[in-house]
């Protein structure tokens, strides 16, 4: 399963990725990738609802992949560390290679 | 350029104060990349003032000042809560803290920001980011 997210992943409306995150994993989803192309900014409580998603899927035996971030996403993760936590590449396809 | 203003302690308020600041930044000429670092940072401060300062308290305002001269940008940002140890802050990027959901922003903005102040018992964060403001008149 391929998600697009757009725009900004913010304390506002992390509830809205969080609920549709939700729906993915009632579908049973276990291999996600998140494509970044179209985010232009995170915070914090961005970050916490992405560390909240890959705890959820991976109690369910699934996967979480991210794809397609700009570079001042990318350094977000990086600066925090979180790039060691969560599986990033460049595209889809070397995330989809992955699995 | 002054931008000065007292929030309630509601997220959406943050949300449309801070988008109104880099909508008037913008005109000054910083690039991409400073907007993004300067409105990150902004969001941080505002939302550990809500969230752990005046803890949603609609009794309880925050105050956020915005200054911008040749080359400099302070930010300083105020909350009306008990204050706290900001020196014991727990590391995010230490192993054992990286599962954690919480405890980046203070980081985050250290790592953005050239220069960052605790005031007041924590109450008041004061943040400086050196910047280029060609779009800047006077």
């Amino acid at each position: 399963m391929i998600c697009f997210v757009e725009g900004e992943i913010n304390i506002n409306n992390s509830p809205e990725l969080r609920k549709a995150f939700d729906g993915l994993i009632t579908k049973g989803e276990k291999k996600v990738i998140v494509d970044f192309s179209a985010v232009s900014y995170i915070d914090s409580s961005g970050l916490a609802t992405l560390i909240e998603m890959f705890q959820r899927l991976k109690q369910k035996g699934g996967k979480l992949r991210f794809t397609n971030m700009d570079q001042k996403i990318r350094n977000v993760f990086e600066i925090t560390k979180l790039h060691k936590l969560f599986e990033i590449f460049d595209t889809q396809e070397a995330a989809l290679n992955d699995f | 350029m002054l931008i000065s203003e007292k929030l309630p302690s509601r997220f959406d308020a943050v949300a449309q104060f801070v988008t109104g600041v880099i909508d008037k930044l913008k005109p000054l000429g910083l690039s991409m990349e400073e907007l993004f670092d300067v409105k990150l940072c902004l969001d941080e401060a505002l939302i550990n003032a809500v969230k752990h300062g005046n803890k949603f308290s609609p009794e309880l305002q925050i105050e956020a000042r915005i200054e911008v001269s040749a080359g400099i940008l302070t930010i300083e940002v105020k909350d009306q809560g008990e204050g706290y140890d900001f020196t014991k802050i727990p590391n995010p990027t230490e192993e054992d803290n990286l599962h954690r959901n919480s405890g980046r922003g203070v980081f985050l903005i250290k790592k953005h920001m050239d220069k960052v102040q605790h005031f007041d018992c924590g109450r008041i964060i004061k943040m400086i980011k050196f910047v280029k403001t060609p779009g800047l008149k006077g």
